[in-house]
C-alpha cells in the first residue's frame, strides 16, 4: 500500500500567548510541533504499513523550517516525505493550500489512501483534508475512529471501480456511522482512532540521515493562480474571540432531603437527551 | 517537655499580631493544616491554633510569644512535605507562611532574587524565562511548593545530576530564630568565608531551627532545548547497570537520570491509559538533557541514546518537544498517585546509596519484598543515587500486621542501605517519619553534638518539637 499523509506544522500551544490588541497568537520563541492531531493520521497511516506492507509518504507546505515536521513524521515511522516550499506559496488559504497538496499528492501517483488529521490546532479549520479529496476526485470520511477492515485485490489494478475497499466508522455526535469507501480514498481522522507513539533513536537517526529537497511549482505542475494569497479566495476581515456558549449544569444534591428530588432531576435529564 | 496550651488570651494577643481573619481555629479549616503528604491515619495531629503572618515583623511577634508562653511552634510551606515536618506533633501553633508570598526583588545584574519564604517555587518561573533565567532548585512537587519549604527540606528533585539541589541556590536568608531574634545570613556574595557557614546548617534543618522568611536565590541561564529520552530496558538490573555508564562514556551530564522498576512502569502506564509498549519491560530509564544548542543537545541525547542502546536498551524513545516530554514525564510523576489507587496504604521511602552500588541495591529490595510478602515497587532519581522505593501494604494483611511489616522491612531496608555505604534520606528529610531510624544513621558523637546545637537555638525546645529527634 502507498499511504499519503499530509501534515501541518503549528506552534505548541499548550503555553500559548494572545496578543491582547491584534487578538493573535504571538509565535515568537513558541516552538514549532507537528499539528497534534495529524499525530493520529500518521499513527493510523503507520499501522496500515505494518499490517498490510507498503510505504507512508508525509507531506507538508511550509517555510524551509517545516522540514522538521517531516523529520519528525520520518522520526515516527514514515518512510519518506517532501515538503512543498516557496514564495508562491505564501498567505495561502485553506482553498489554495488544498489545492498545492493536491497537485503534490498527484505527482506522487499510485496512492491507495491518504490520511489527514481532523482539523489542524492553529487554524481550526478541518477544511484542507476534504478540500484535497474534493481537488482529487476522491471518497471522503471525516471523523473517522476506526479503521475496520482494508480490501486490496491481490492483483490490483484499480480499474474495476470498487475493487479494493475500507470499511471505516465515523464518530458523530449521536453515535457511530459506518461506511465502505473504495480506494484511493481520503479520510480525517479523530483522536479516538488510536495512540500516537513516540519517535525512536533510530527513527531520529533515519530522520537526521534523510536528504529532503523543498519543491515548489517549478518541479510540480501547478496552475500559478491558484497559489498563494492571490490564489486565496479567503480575505480575513475581521478576528474575533468566540463567546462559550455551551455551560454545564450542576444540579444541587449538597444538603439531605434535596438527594432525592435531585437523582430524579437528573434522570429526567438524561432521559430527554436520549442517554437512559 | 510540657508545653502550654493555647489561652483565649493567646489568641487574643495572636489575633493583635495578625488580625482576626489570619488565625484559625475552627477545626473544619485547621484540619487542612494536621497533615502533609505523609499517611494521615498514621502521621496526622491537630493544631490548637494555625496563624497567617504576612511579615518578617509579625513572624518575629509570633516566636516571642510561643517561646515566652511554653507553646509549640511548627512552621508550614505548601504541606506538600514527605518527612511529617510541617505536622504539630504537639499541637500548639502552626505557622504557615502561605501570606508571605512577595517577590520582593529581581536582580537581574546579578543574576538572584529576594523573595518571602511563602511564594510558590514554581510561580517565579514563568517571570524569569521571559527574561532568559530560571531557578534551578526543581523538586517534583513543582506546582505547589514554596520556597520556604524547599529550604527547609534543601529539596532535590528531577534535575538535581547536573544541577544540585535547593541548597546550591541560596545565597542568603533571613530567619527567625525560635527566641524571636531576626538574623540575615549570607547575601548577594558568591563567596564567603566569613566565619562559620551557618547559613548552610539552616538548609535542610527542617524548620527545628528558625523560620525562614526570606531568601536570595541563585538564578540560572534558562537552557533552550531540552529532550527527554524514555528508555525501555528488559529488567532492572540491566537498566541500572547503564546509569554509571551514561556518564562516564559519553562525558555528559544529564539533567536527570530517572529509573522506574517493572512494578511502578506498570502501575503509572495503566493509571494513565499509557499505550507505550510498556508490558514486556522490566524498567524503564528516563534521562533529560538540556542547552542553550539545539545542536549540541541532539548530539547529546544521540550520543547517550546510544549508550543505551549499546548496553542491551529495548527501545529509547525521543520527546523533544514540550507535548512528548510532558507524557513521558508523566509517567515518572505519576506514580506515587498511581500506587494510592492499588493501596493508600504504603511507606514512601527516599534512601540514596553511592550511584555506582545501586546495582546492589535492587536484589535486596526483590527479597525484601518476598520476605515480607509486600510489594516495594522502586522509582527514583538513579542519576543521583536516590530511590524512592516504596513499601505498599499486601491488601490481604490486615493494619497491625502492617505496621509490624512496615517496621521491620524499614530497619532491613536501611541496614542494607547502610552497608551500601547509603543512609536513609536523600530529600524527603526525617521529620517524624524516619525519626526512630535516624540514630542509626549517624554516629553518637554526631547526634550529641546536633542535639547541642538544636538547644543552642532553641533553649526552650518550641521550635517544631520532635522533628529529627527527640531531645529527652
Amino acid at each position: 500500500m502507498k499511504i499519503i499523509t499530509p501534515i501541518k506544522q503549528v506552534p505548541e500551544t499548550s503555553n500559548v500567548k494572545m496578543d491582547e490588541e491584534t487578538g493573535t497568537m504571538v509565535r515568537d520563541g513558541v516552538e514549532s510541533i507537528i499539528n497534534p492531531l495529524d499525530l493520529y493520521a500518521i499513527e493510523a497511516a503507520i499501522r496500515l504499513k505494518e499490517e498490510h506492507g507498503g510505504e507512508v509518504i508525509a507531506i507538508t507546505m511550509g517555510p524551509p523550517s517545516a522540514e522538521k515536521a517531516i523529520r519528525e513524521a520520518i522520526a515516527m515511522g514514515c518512510d519518506d516525505g517532501i515538503l512543498l516550499s516557496g514564495r508562491e506559496f505564501a498567505g495561502s488559504d485553506t482553498w489554495a493550500t488544498s489545492y498545492a497538496l493536491s497537485r503534490c499528492i498527484e505527482d506522487i501517483g499510485d496512492y491507495d489512501l491518504i490520511f489527514c488529521g481532523l482539523q489542524a490546532t492553529d487554524g481550526d479549520t478541518a477544511q484542507v483534508g476534504p478540500g484535497i479529496a474534493s481537488f482529487l476526485d476522491l471518497p471522503l470520511a471525516t471523523y473517522v475512529s476506526t479503521v475496520e477492515k482494508v480490501y486490496i485485490a491481490e492483483e490490483s489494478s484499480y480499474t474495476e471501480p470498487d475493487e479494493n475497499s475500507i470499511t471505516v466508522e465515523r464518530l458523530l455526535e449521536e453515535g457511530y456511522e459506518k461506511l465502505r469507501l473504495p480506494l484511493p480514498a481520503l479520510l480525517t481522522v479523530v483522536k479516538e482512532i488510536n495512540y500516537p507513539r513516540l519517535p525512536t533513536l533510530s527513527g531520529k537517526r533515519k530522520a537526521r540521515d534523510v536528504e529532503i529537497e523543498p519543491k515548489n511549482s517549478e518541479q510540480i505542475e501547478m496552475n500559478k493562480d491558484n497559489l498563494g494569497l492571490q490564489g486565496s479566495p479567503t480575505r480575513v476581515v475581521n478576528i474575533d474571540r468566540p463567546k462559550v456558549t455551551r455551560g454545564g449544569r450542576i444540579i444541587d444534591a449538597s444538603e439531605e432531603g434535596k438527594q432525592e428530588t435531585a437523582v430524579e432531576e437528573l434522570v429526567e435529564y438524561l432521559k430527554s437527551k436520549e442517554m437512559l | 517537655m510540657k508545653y502550654n496550651p493555647v489561652t483565649e488570651e493567646i489568641l487574643v494577643e495572636l489575633k493583635e499580631i495578625v488580625g482576626g481573619k489570619n488565625v484559625l481555629t475552627d477545626r473544619d479549616k485547621i484540619e487542612a493544616y494536621s497533615h502533609d503528604e505523609t499517611p494521615k491515619e498514621k502521621y496526622a495531629k491537630m493544631p490548637e491554633v494555625v496563624v497567617k503572618p504576612s511579615s518578617t515583623a509579625e513572624v518575629q511577634s509570633i516566636v516571642k510569644l510561643a517561646n515566652r508562653e511554653l507553646i509549640p511552634v511548627t512552621p508550614r510551606g505548601a504541606g506538600s512535605g514527605l518527612s511529617g515536618g510541617a505536622i504539630p506533633d504537639y499541637g500548639g501553633i502552626v505557622l504557615s507562611v502561605e501570606n508571605m508570598d512577595k517577590v520582593i526583588e529581581y536582580d537581574f545584574d546579578n543574576m538572584m532574587m529576594v523573595l518571602q519564604g511563602g511564594v510558590i517555587t514554581n510561580n517565579v518561573q514563568e517571570d524569569l524565562a521571559e527574561e532568559g533565567l530560571f531557578f534551578a532548585g526543581y523538586p517534583m512537587s513543582l506546582e505547589s511548593c514554596f520556597i520556604g519549604g524547599n529550604i527547609a527540606e534543601n529539596a532535590g528533585g528531577g534535575k538535581a545530576v547536573k544541577y544540585g539541589v535547593t541548597g546550591r541556590y541560596v545565597m542568603g536568608m533571613e530567619v527567625v530564630l525560635p527566641t524571636g531574634e531576626v538574623m540575615r545570613l549570607g547575601g548577594k556574595r558568591v563567596k564567603d568565608v566569613t566565619g562559620y557557614d551557618l547559613k548552610r546548617l539552616l538548609i535542610g534543618s527542617e524548620g527545628t531551627l528558625g523560620i525562614v522568611t526570606e531568601a536570595t536565590i541563585k538564578l540560572l541561564p534558562k537552557p533552550t532545548k531540552e529532550v527527554a529520552l524514555l528508555v525501555l530496558f528488559e529488567d532492572a538490573e540491566t537498566a541500572i547497570a547503564t546509569v554509571p555508564k551514561i556518564m562516564t562514556e559519553t562525558g555528559i551530564i544529564p539533567t536527570g537520570i530517572e529509573f522506574m522498576d517493572r512494578r511502578s512502569v506498570q502501575a503509572s502506564c495503566e493509571y494513565l491509559n499509557e499505550h507505550l509498549p510498556y508490558q514486556n519491560c522490566g524498567a524503564m530509564l528516563l534521562i533529560e538533557v538540556d542547552g542553550a544548542e539545539e545542536e549540541q543537545v541532539e548530539n547529546d541525547y544521540f550520543k547517550i541514546g546510544e549508550v543505551c542502546e549499546k548496553n542491551g536498551a529495548q527501545e529509547v524513545y525521543v520527546a523533544d518537544n514540550h507535548t512528548t516530554r510532558e507524557r513521558v514525564w508523566d509517567v515518572r510523576r505519576n506514580i506515587a498517585e498511581a500506587f494510592m489507587v492499588i493501596s493508600p496504604e504504603q511507606s514512601l521511602e527516599d534512601i540514596v546509596v553511592p550511584i555506582a552500588s545501586i546495582p546492589d541495591l535492587i536484589p535486596e529490595l526483590d527479597r525484601l519484598s518476598e520476605k515480607y510478602d509486600i510489594q516495594i515497587p522502586c522509582y527514583g532519581h538513579a542519576g543521583d543515587g536516590n530511590l524512592h522505593a516504596t513499601l505498599v501494604k499486601n491488601p490481604e494483611h490486615s493494619m497491625e500486621k502492617w505496621y509490624q511489616i512496615e517496621d521491620e522491612c524499614l530497619k532491613e531496608m536501611y541496614e542494607v542501605t547502610y552497608r551500601l555505604g547509603g543512609t536513609i534520606s536523600g530529600e524527603h528529610g526525617i521529620g517524624s517519619k524516619r525519626k526512630k531510624y535516624f540514630p542509626e544513621a549517624v554516629s553518637a558523637v554526631e547526634l550529641e553534638l546536633m542535639k547541642k546545637i538544636k538547644k543552642i537555638f532553641d533553649p526552650n525546645n518550641i521550635m517544631n518539637p520532635g522533628k529529627i529527634f527527640d531531645l529527652e
